[in-house]
């Protein structure tokens, strides 16, 4: 149950962002997670809704945007991802070279947008 | 009212590891991570080195557990200096905790210190806690999958140990299949085998942290 400590300080970042801005309440804030990154949609949103409940960002929304896989070939430098099947297991599609794949996206946890007021 | 922001979930986290990887660094300190499910054999690995090598490095160890003192006690009977952080019920150590583990350890002389993190192959990878090297720890009494399943640590890792070779004879765990899938995300990854209750392949594991620490030595200097 690590997504408690993500939510935590994701709600920790945006109370900095709206007291910079002076506002007061969270309307919105939207999580971009890359898909390698264990998190469990469902856990976040229950965390997200415990952590808020009964403090003035009550009734705040989170979104949660997931960003598909997609690897490069070390090799040919092609960049494939979801549109080819089982893109963890596969080898490049172009070359055929198995090791080394890097991940472009995948890794990433951000958060990209807030609505206050 | 509209905020645009870009920032990452885990940055405090990450702020505080580089703070922790920095005081490490000062007194010259390789830092390890060690990551595997429970049962695969983090806690004997290091029983087994701390012994093996107390003639060759002063070694140090953060004890990582959600409720007891059993890991820290197995640790500390092997005469290395070892510290526990329970998380009570948490599923994995951050950089903060990390941190205040350092303040009660006697870090003088120190030249490696092993972090022995919870038992879980999904919470703790995404946290920094400000090592030099994650190393995925994986016994052959698990499924050959696993690097397959836990993509990340494999490709953040900086090698894979694969424990408890003695039983490969009475299991069905496919060494080869175990990695080709954990190179796939991660070409440099060192793959090493060994059975800390047999010591079969004790010493390349001995000498990849010879090689590992003399590396982080002469990259400081150079």
């Amino acid at each position: 149950m690590h997504e408690m400590t993500l939510v935590q300080s994701l709600l920790d970042m945006a109370e900095e962002e709206l007291v910079r801005r002076d506002c007061k309440r969270l309307l919105l804030a939207r999580v971009e997670y890359g898909a390698l990154v264990g998190v469990m949609p469902e856990a976040l949103h229950c965390c997200f809704e415990i952590l808020t409940r009964g403090t003035v960002h009550e009734n705040a929304r989170l979104e949660l945007v997931r960003l598909p896989l997609r690897l490069r070939c070390p090799f040919c430098g092609v960049s494939f991802g979801e549109e080819v099947q089982d893109v963890l297991n596969i080898p490049c599609p172009v070359c055929g070279e198995f090791f080394g794949h890097i991940v472009e996206q995948g890794k990433e946890m951000i958060l990209s947008r807030l609505e206050a007021s | 009212m509209q905020i645009p922001v870009i920032r990452n979930i885990l940055e405090a986290n990450e702020k505080m590891a580089d703070k922790v990887r920095e005081r490490l660094q000062q007194r010259d300190i390789l830092t390890l991570n060690l990551i595997s499910s429970p049962g695969a054999g983090k806690t004997s690995l290091l029983e087994r080195t701390l012994r093996d090598l107390s003639g060759k490095f002063r070694m140090a160890v953060i004890e990582g557990d959600l409720q007891t003192s059993n890991d820290a006690e197995r640790v500390a009977a092997t005469g290395a200096r070892a510290v526990q952080i329970n998380t009570e019920g948490g599923c994995h150590l951050n950089s903060d905790m990390v941190s205040r583990a350092l303040d009660k350890l006697d870090l003088d002389g120190v030249d490696i210190l092993f972090i022995e993190n919870v038992g879980n192959l999904v919470c703790p990878v995404e946290f920094d806690c400000g090592e030099d090297a994650k190393i995925a720890l994986l016994s052959v009494t698990e499924g050959d999958d696993k690097p397959e399943k836990y993509p990340l640590l494999f490709s953040l890792g900086k090698a894979m140990v694969l424990n408890k070779i003695d039983l490969l004879p009475h299991v069905d765990f496919d060494v080869a299949k175990a990695r080709a899938f954990a190179a796939k995300l991660n070409r440099e990854l060192d793959i090493l085998e060994l059975s800390c209750r047999s010591g079969e392949g004790l010493d390349a594991w001995y000498h990849w942290l010879e090689k590992t620490r003399a590396g982080k030595k002469h990259g400081r200097s150079g």
